[in-house]
């Protein structure tokens, strides 16, 4: 008896989980019919990955707009990457989303809008007062579809009191970053923390090198990539890389950096075991986390002897865009144009340690940021070199690529060649 | 198996003859079919269905995203064939599984033949072997993950205890790292694997291994010869769950590693993420679950038939 009262029992919940696990399906899509039946719904949904400022901006915009109820979900990049294509693809997605800049990952302007999934915000009032910069890698075609609304740049950030405690200054040519270097072995401390156990970390040290010595000499080289008449394997690349790697053998980063993480990168940089660490404006935050009563201030990177040569990457942030499907257009636009809005660009990149994106926001920049509003003011800034690639798969190489180079397996000659060749492939 | 007739000695109160029994337990385990449908239900609209209707993605050339999308035929999985970074990782993932099948299950048994002896606070050492087990991956990745960092904890034990010249860079080695990833797996499941052989070595009776003893055999021979034997169904079990685990290893590599340094530790699960949602390639990659599902199902089907057959030649 038993047992068939147990076979009973087992039938039934089996049914019963059945039925809910339906019920909860149905229950689910039933709630999102009803925010898309109701026109007039005062409900605007949201994904983010400004994960930490974003909630600050939905706060003062419902503020702002009294009776609006934003629904929001905030991820990282990896995972939102991947949840806003299936969203995207079966019609689920927010009627506002985090959007990158140019082309080249899976959540970028051009993939986006592309296949016609964003709305055109050219007749935006902000859309025209972009700066050129900008609007390279916020518009697909000639029409702006990304409301950026802060920048980032890459340079060498130091940590004043390990500075002052080892007696050096920061280098503002090769030939003394090199010194400089060699300097801080001489006194315990390496010069900078490197944290290339994640890859993406493995680009920056290379971005910085190549924007002096790709662009600094070359302007268009983008412009002849994309016509072909340029390649990686034959442009200064080879000797930003060739840099990378001579700072490498002098010393400038701590032992192990393919064993050493981010995280483990930044406590290097924070609690002065490195005197710096070569990273994104960021960084300074989490420094300064680590570390309440440190001061950090991000200088350029040198890669010549001419400190007029050196030019800060520096690109756009990720930014916002509308679903072209938007359940709630006009709420969506108010949400853009919020974020466009001094008020909202300021907030956002106060809280992120960023630059605003548009001039005369009266945005007070942090003073550990100072050299890089200088050289965004004085146009020494070139984007991310990946906003411009045409696929994802010559960042993904580069990255694994220089993870391979510095554990001795493979080359710079065979990198740059994995590269043009995919960068050929096109999109 | 004595439990049941006893249950029923008791339920009617005379003795039944044996063949009885074994008719009335034959009846009782065979409940009609359609009580199994609610859960075939389920798995079909869950597991099946879904599944075969991805598998013709593998066909084509999907970006994930865009709508149009053509029909390539077999091109994606001749592409594996040129793509070293596939083929390393099918590699990787035979390495990763055969290693931590092999390792993972001595290691277990061994520490179940320790824990199945009289020595003391055993309770305790039982439950301290299989606590790792219960913790979830990702967090015992990312607390291996800095333990194995170049000036993390092991690092510094081994300077402590005056071995400097074994320090390495675990994670950042390319020659290491898929070593370190077995490493981390072993240390988190041995305790999984050991509680199986131990339950399996519970139910040998100790009749056998006190006959086996007054017939004069030693101990190595008695585990050879008794505990072996009646352990098979627990083999089966443990070889089953660490091949399995093995190769469709995610997180933890993921969260160790990342696959890298470059490729060095990437294992097709890895690599299926990476070429889906980093690159976009989703046919390709959906080529690549299907070539991981066909590994699954070959490596485990065989290993499963050759087991169950020893297992009825031991009994």
């Amino acid at each position: 008896m038993k047992t068939r009262q147990l076979q009973v029992l087992v039938a039934a919940l089996t049914t019963g989980s059945l039925l809910a696990a339906l019920s909860a399906c149905s229950g689910g899509t039933k709630a999102g019919s009803d925010d898309a039946g109701g026109g007039g719904s005062k409900t605007l949904t949201l994904a983010s990955v400004d994960q930490g400022s974003v909630e600050d901006v939905v706060k003062a915009f419902e503020k702002a707009n009294p009776g609006v109820k934003v629904r929001y979900t905030t991820s990282g990049a990896d995972q939102y990457q991947q949840q806003i294509r299936t969203q995207l693809s079966s019609g689920t997605a927010p009627d506002v989303m985090s959007v990158w800049p140019g082309n080249g990952n899976p959540g970028a302007t051009y993939v986006l809008a592309k296949p016609g999934y964003l709305r055109d915000l050219s007749d935006q009032p902000w859309a025209a007062k972009l700066p050129d910069v900008m609007k390279t890698v916020a518009q697909y075609e000639g029409k702006t579809y990304t409301g950026i609304f802060g920048q980032n740049g890459i340079g060498a950030v130091y940590n004043q009191q390990a500075m002052e405690k080892a007696g050096l200054t920061p280098p503002d040519t090769w030939t003394k970053l090199l010194d400089f270097c060699r300097d801080a072995k001489a006194k315990g401390t390496p010069a900078f923390a490197l944290g290339n156990q994640d890859n993406w970390v493995t680009q920056l040290v290379q971005y910085a090198l190549v924007a002096t010595t790709v662009y600094g000499g070359d302007p268009d080289f983008d412009q002849k990539m994309q016509a072909g008449q340029a390649t990686f394997a034959k442009s200064p690349w080879t000797t930003a890389l060739d840099k990378y790697l001579t700072m490498e053998k002098t010393g400038c980063f701590q032992k192990n950096p393919l064993g050493t993480n981010y995280e483990a990168s930044q406590q290097l940089a924070a609690t002065g075991k490195t005197l710096g660490i070569i990273q994104g404006n960021w960084v300074i935050a989490l420094l300064e986390g680590k570390n309440p009563k440190g001061t950090f201030t991000l200088r350029a990177l040198p890669a010549t002897d001419d400190p007029a040569e050196t030019i800060i990457p520096a690109a756009a942030g990720a930014g916002y865009g509308v679903n072209a499907k938007a359940k709630n257009e006009e709420l969506a636009l108010k949400f853009v144009n919020f974020v466009m809005s001094p008020e909202g660009m300021n907030l956002f990149v106060e809280k992120q340690g960023g630059l605003p994106s548009l001039p005369d926001t009266g945005f007070a920049a942090d003073p550990s940021l100072a050299e890089l509003s200088k050289f965004v003011e004085a146009e020494r800034t070139v984007p991310f070199m990946d906003q411009l690639w045409p696929n994802a798969k010559v960042q993904q190489t580069m990255l694994s690529g220089l993870q391979e180079i510095f554990s001795g397996q493979s080359t710079p000659k065979e990198l740059l060649d994995d590269m043009d060749a995919d960068y050929k492939a096109g999109s | 198996m004595t439990l049941a007739p006893h249950q029923h000695l008791a339920d009617h109160e005379r003795p039944p003859v044996a063949e009885e029994i074994r008719g009335v337990r034959r009846a009782r385990t065979t409940p009609p079919w359609w009580f199994a449908l609610p859960a075939l239900l389920l798995f079909a609209f869950v597991v099946l269905v879904p599944s075969a209707r991805g598998v013709h993605y593998a066909f084509t050339d999907w970006d994930g995203l865009d709508p149009s999308f053509s029909f390539v035929g077999l091109d994606n999985f001749s592409a594996m064939l040129d793509d070293p970074d596939a083929t390393a990782a099918i590699w990787h993932t035979l390495l990763i599984a055969v290693a931590i099948t092999v390792i993972q299950n001595g290691l277990g048994l061994l520490l179940a033949l320790g824990v199945n002896t009289a020595i003391k606070s055993r309770n305790l050492l039982r439950v301290f072997l299989f606590a790792p087990a219960v913790i979830t991956p990702i967090v015992t990745a990312y607390l291996w993950r800095n333990l194995l960092g170049p000036d993390g904890a092991i690092n510094s034990l081994l300077g402590t205890i005056g071995l400097d010249g074994l320090r390495q860079d675990w994670l950042g080695s390319p020659q290491l790292a898929l070593w370190s990833v077995i490493g981390v797996i072993v240390w988190q499941y041995a305790g999984y694997s050991m509680v199986i052989f131990l339950a399996g070595l519970q139910s040998v009776p100790k009749e056998i291994h006190e006959a086996a003893a007054i017939d004069g055999a030693g101990p190595v021979r008695r585990f050879w010869s008794v505990t072996r034997p009646l352990l098979a169904p627990a083999f089966t079990i443990n070889l089953m769950l660490s091949i399995i685990g093995g190769l469709k290893l995610f997180d933890q590599v993921y969260a160790l590693t990342g696959g890298g340094p470059g490729h060095a530790t990437d294992t097709i699960s890895t690599l299926i993420y990476k070429d889906a949602f980093t690159l976009g390639e989703f046919g390709y990659s959906i080529a690549l679950a299907v070539v991981l599902t066909i590994i699954v199902a070959v490596a485990s089907t065989g290993q499963y038939l050759v087991l169950s057959r020893n297992e009825r030649a031991a009994s």
